[in-house]
């Protein structure tokens, strides 16, 4: 009995001894346990709840409403259409492929556009919606709806589409919207958007930041299969805001038309004092109406592989060697370095020599001698040349520049090309050489590497007649701003009179090159220049008649009038027409008498109150 | 003292409940009725379909632990090995008759009817095994034979429920069986050596895993490896705890929670919805309660003066202190994704069942604390 006790007692000590023993390893186990869940609770916590969040919420971005695009007197050029589209959320919609089958049987759609559909749920985020159709009826809309409860992830919207008018005549200044690219995402979750649209030229480009407005906001919180479980947060987007451009619509329909009779052209018109560019017109057209959904890719292809391209905005793309008009710059600036008088002749035997080197002046029997003023008149080549090596290629690249050329300008366009003023750097840094003193000789009359667009031509003659830094624009002032007062360019006026008094000279009086761009007697007095530039060097030895359409130099023409106070500069480029005054002077002419008739930015332009509903209604311009 | 001192099966009911250490029962509803209220959540703040039936089953339960503790322990002394055998008997037929769910074998089915043996093994064994060492002289247990015994009474059943596949109960088999032995006195070095020899059959073990468990495994080593596949529980259970911080996002708020974006929150990972809502307060709240209730289920078998009595709390405890480690390392990443229940909280009829039984017997021990069993009524052992 003794014994049997002693070993229960034994076996109850060992017993106690083990229990003591595990029970301490457990403590120490639920220790860890706890201490890990104290770093992953309270420790490491923060780095939780943003992942917490992102499970939660979901952010759903609302398309803001993209501004209008009016002409200076309130036309409306670009505006947004309103219509029914249906789209699909891959993750809502379970079984893509039944649902597809069954929303075709609403909206006609073939089998192979529900194969593309599934394809792309497939590749895609699945939160992302993808437009199923656009421009349905309110009809089919409301059977998609009345269907709604068997088509999970489908839903309807109301879209809005870019709708242009008078697309022919300011298709080029206008531009057009498409799809996103790529390459444009940037932070802006808007552009994120299925069926968003964003400017590809012209304003709709330039302007792309204005226009476009700001995303709204709609927060939810959604369960994990991203059901919609309550609103959390709604932010209405902001509407784009209204463009109103400088352009009179009227005067560059008229202008098209006249420039129509040519194979391709440019014109650009604008007011000297503000810049504003009431004109600005290339040929061919292309016509931005055809952009509508869901042609517009066929449309747009189209137009690009067409013949002269026509989508090219030669006003502002089009960069054509100056010529004669350029005539002006070298004047000034020789002037302006006193390597020459007004009153001083230069005799020309129509040809002019330099190293071995001999260039032509383009009358073969020269111009006997010549001053400044006759020079520009009857554009003698020979005193070009002897002035440009007179005062060297940095000193005309100066001036060149200080009249607006070799830039582009913030007027609200966007895609301008720059053109060349070439100078000693540029050369080094284009081509790794030296710059070489025929080519001096060569930009003195517009050749060589000099290239200029029309605009670039248009600004260098208001700033001719103004003598201040006028810069163009293409967009009219916010309600109760003005344009900027440009500031004096410090040319010294003597130089500038006696190049006004030039180009009055060419269109006025007797052997002026540019007769075909002068007035009708009584009306205002216009003062221009010519220019003939020459595009393959062809053109040289034979008669442009013998050229192909392609070899035959470009005729410019730029103008401001009235002389006396000048109010509106133009310049005009028809490409491969030949001589400048005979082809481009009788557009100028045209053009310019429409302009001192009509007037516009006299007129006053709209300020965007009258009429206005759609801005004022819902009240986002405060 | 004079009640307990009577002899056996002849002690009125009354006296036996009167013996019941009611505090370890308030233990259990305290800690049950955590569960009640996060399924009350997990429901979004329903009492349907799981806090209602929880609540039943709560008090079912406690029924459980007092008709099973008022049954004279001598019963279960003879219950232990058959049940066991039927136990076993059930697991060996599963691979023949059983039927499937989620991947795996694990139910017996007879009509309208389901058995999962291995609940039933998880009081059996602790029984059987508590019946044994109770039986075994003391001087005969580290006797290499007679630690073969036990060792394959637990091995059997461990392949068989692996082989279903079900590594938790696995788990818990191997670690509760090896624990009762290690406190009925088996030389200290056997487990030196078997931990030894386990260390040198992993890879071995490692082939003979299924896929899905060397995934678990793997995915468990970094879970955001796999965001989306089998890290995804492990890493929404991680969000959940961490944004849920030291004071939790406020009962019924608990976003990954109630957005369904936390698997198995009324089973597995309820430990999770209860972190998220009441912070790290409220887990480590939890957890001391399972730390006194283990501790007081050893304290009971301390109390005791048979083996029996003993070893059927201790195994109530290791079965409860087994769930709620392996349960809470789970959900933090600690430990792979094995398919434990929280004990008592987690949702689910048979486990809780399971849980309760267990329980039960330890009470029985602990009513019958100052019966001795002598070994000479349990059959003779051969000498």
């Amino acid at each position: 009995m003794f014994g049997r006790d002693s070993d229960d007692n034994a076996q109850r000590l060992r017993f106690t001894r083990r229990t003591l023993l595990i029970g301490a390893a457990q403590a120490g186990v639920f220790g860890l346990v706890g201490s890990r869940l104290f770093r992953l609770q309270v420790v490491e916590g923060g780095r939780y709840v943003p992942l917490a969040e992102e499970n939660r919420l979901n952010v759903q971005i609302v398309a803001p409403m993209r501004g209008r695009i009016l002409d200076r007197f309130g036309e409306l050029l670009a505006t947004n259409r309103e219509g029914y589209r249906v789209v699909l959320v891959p993750s809502l919609a379970g079984n893509v492929k039944e649902v597809l089958a069954l929303f075709a049987r609403l909206v006609p759609m073939t089998e192979e556009d529900q194969e593309r559909f599934v394809q792309r749920a497939w590749r895609q985020p699945p939160n992302v919606p993808m437009v199923l159709a656009g421009d349905l009826t309110f009809e089919q809309i409301a059977e998609v709806n009345l269907f709604a409860p068997q088509l999970p992830g489908v839903r309807t919207e109301i879209d809005s589409r870019r709708q242009y008018f008078h697309g022919r005549t300011v298709g080029h200044v206008v531009g057009y919207v498409g799809v996103v690219s790529r390459l444009a995402l940037d932070d802006d979750p808007v552009l994120r958007l299925p069926g968003m649209r964003t400017g590809k030229s012209g304003v709709e480009l330039g302007m792309e930041n204005i226009l476009r407005g700001a995303g709204g906001q709609i927060k939810h919180e959604v369960d994990s299969r991203g059901r919609i479980v309550r609103d959390i947060e709604q932010r209405e987007p902001v509407r784009g805001s209204d463009i109103v451009l400088t352009i009179d619509t009227k005067m560059q329909a008229r202008t098209l038309a006249r420039l129509s009779r040519e194979k391709s052209a440019a014109a650009v018109a604008m007011d000297v004092t503000t810049g504003e560019v009431v004109v600005m017109a290339s040929v061919p057209q292309f016509d931005t109406s055809e952009f509508a959904d869901p042609t517009a890719g066929r449309a747009l292809r189209r137009m690009q592989t067409a013949q002269l391209n026509p989508m090219v905005n030669r006003a502002i793309r089009g960069a054509y060697p100056p010529g004669s008009t350029f005539k002006m710059v070298v004047a000034l600036a020789a002037l302006e370095a006193g390597v020459v008088k007004p009153k001083e002749r230069i005799a020309c035997e129509g040809k002019f020599e330099l190293a071995n080197q001999v260039f032509r002046c383009w009358k073969r029997g020269g111009h006997d001698s010549s001053d400044l003023h006759k020079a520009l008149r009857e554009s003698c080549d020979v005193y070009f040349y002897e002035l440009a090596r007179r005062c060297g290629i940095d000193a005309i690249a100066r001036m060149a520049r200080r009249l607006g050329l070799g830039q582009t300008f913030d007027c609200g366009i966007a895609l301008q090309k720059s053109g060349v003023i070439p100078d000693a750097e540029w050369k080094q840094r284009r081509f790794g050489k030296g710059w070489l003193g025929g080519e001096t000789i060569l930009a003195g009359i517009g050749q060589g590497f000099v290239l200029t667009t029309p605009l670039q031509l248009a600004v260098m003659m208001a700033r001719l007649a103004t003598g201040n830094a006028v810069t163009p624009t293409l967009v009219r002032p916010a309600p109760g701003e003005q344009f900027p007062v440009p500031p004096a360019l410090g040319i010294r006026p003597e130089g500038l009179d006696a190049i006004r008094r030039g180009l009055f000279a060419v269109v006025n009086e007797e052997g002026g090159t540019g007769h075909a761009a002068r007035l009708n007697e009584g009306t205002a007095r216009l003062a221009g220049k010519t220019g003939t530039s020459q595009v393959s060097r062809a053109s040289s030895e034979r008669a442009n008649s013998d050229l192909r359409w392609e070899e035959r130099d470009h005729a410019l023409f730029v103008a401001y009038a009235p002389s006396a106070l000048p109010r509106y500069a133009v310049a005009v480029v028809v490409e491969h027409a030949g001589s400048g005054g005979a082809a481009a002077g009788p557009v100028v002419k045209e053009l310019m008498a429409d302009l001192l008739a009509q007037d516009p930015t006299a007129r006053p332009a709209y300020s965007g109150v009258p009429g206005d509903s759609t801005i004022r209604a819902d009240g986002d311009r405060g | 003292m004079v009640s307990t001192q009577q002899r056996d099966g002849r002690t009125p009911i009354a006296a036996r409940l009167l013996a019941v250490n009611w505090a370890l029962i308030a233990l259990v509803v305290v800690i049950a009725s955590f569960g009640v209220a996060v399924l009350y959540s997990v429901a979004s703040g329903s009492f349907t379909p799981y806090a209602d039936k929880h609540l039943l089953r709560l008090l079912i339960g406690v029924g459980l632990i007092l008709g099973i503790a008022v049954v004279p322990m001598r019963f279960w002394l003879g219950l232990a090995y058959p049940a066991y055998l039927v136990a076993l008997t059930a697991l060996v037929l599963i691979p023949l008759i059983g039927t499937e769910a989620l991947g795996a074998r694990r139910w017996l089915r007879f009509g309208e009817f389901s058995l999962q043996p291995s609940e039933l093994m998880k009081v059996a064994l602790v029984a059987a095994l508590a019946r044994y060492y109770q039986w075994l002289p003391p001087n005969r247990i580290s006797r290499p034979l007679w630690v073969a015994v036990p060792l394959f009474a637990i091995a059997v059943p461990v392949v068989l429920v692996l082989k279903q596949p079900d590594l938790g109960t696995a788990v818990l088999f191997a670690s509760v069986g090896l624990g009762l032995m290690f406190l009925a006195g088996v030389n200290f070095f056997y487990f030196v050596g078997g931990a030894l020899a386990i260390g040198g059959l992993a890879p071995v073990l490692w082939n003979h895993l299924h896929d899905y468990q060397r995934r678990r495994i793997l995915t468990f080593m970094d879970p955001e490896r796999d965001p989306f596949g089998a890290g995804y529980h492990v890493l929404q259970s991680k969000i959940a705890l961490g944004s849920g911080g030291l004071s939790g996002k406020g009962y019924m708020l608990g976003t990954q929670g109630q957005l369904n974006f936390l698997p198995e929150k009324q089973t597995d990972f309820i430990f999770t919805m209860l972190g998220e809502e009441w912070g790290f307060v409220g887990g480590v709240t939890l957890i001391g309660l399972y730390v006194v209730l283990v501790f007081m289920l050893f304290g009971m078998a301390l109390f005791c003066r048979s083996q029996f009595a003993r070893l059927l709390c201790a195994g109530s405890a290791l079965t409860i202190f087994i769930y709620a480690s392996v349960n809470i390392a789970m959900v933090t990443g600690v430990v792979p994704v094995v398919g434990v229940p929280l004990p008592l909280v987690s949702y689910g009829g048979t486990a809780m069942m399971t849980i309760f039984a267990g329980l039960g017997l330890a009470m029985c021990g602990y009513v019958n604390r100052g019966t001795q069993i002598r070994r000479e009524t349990l059959g003779a052992v051969g000498s």
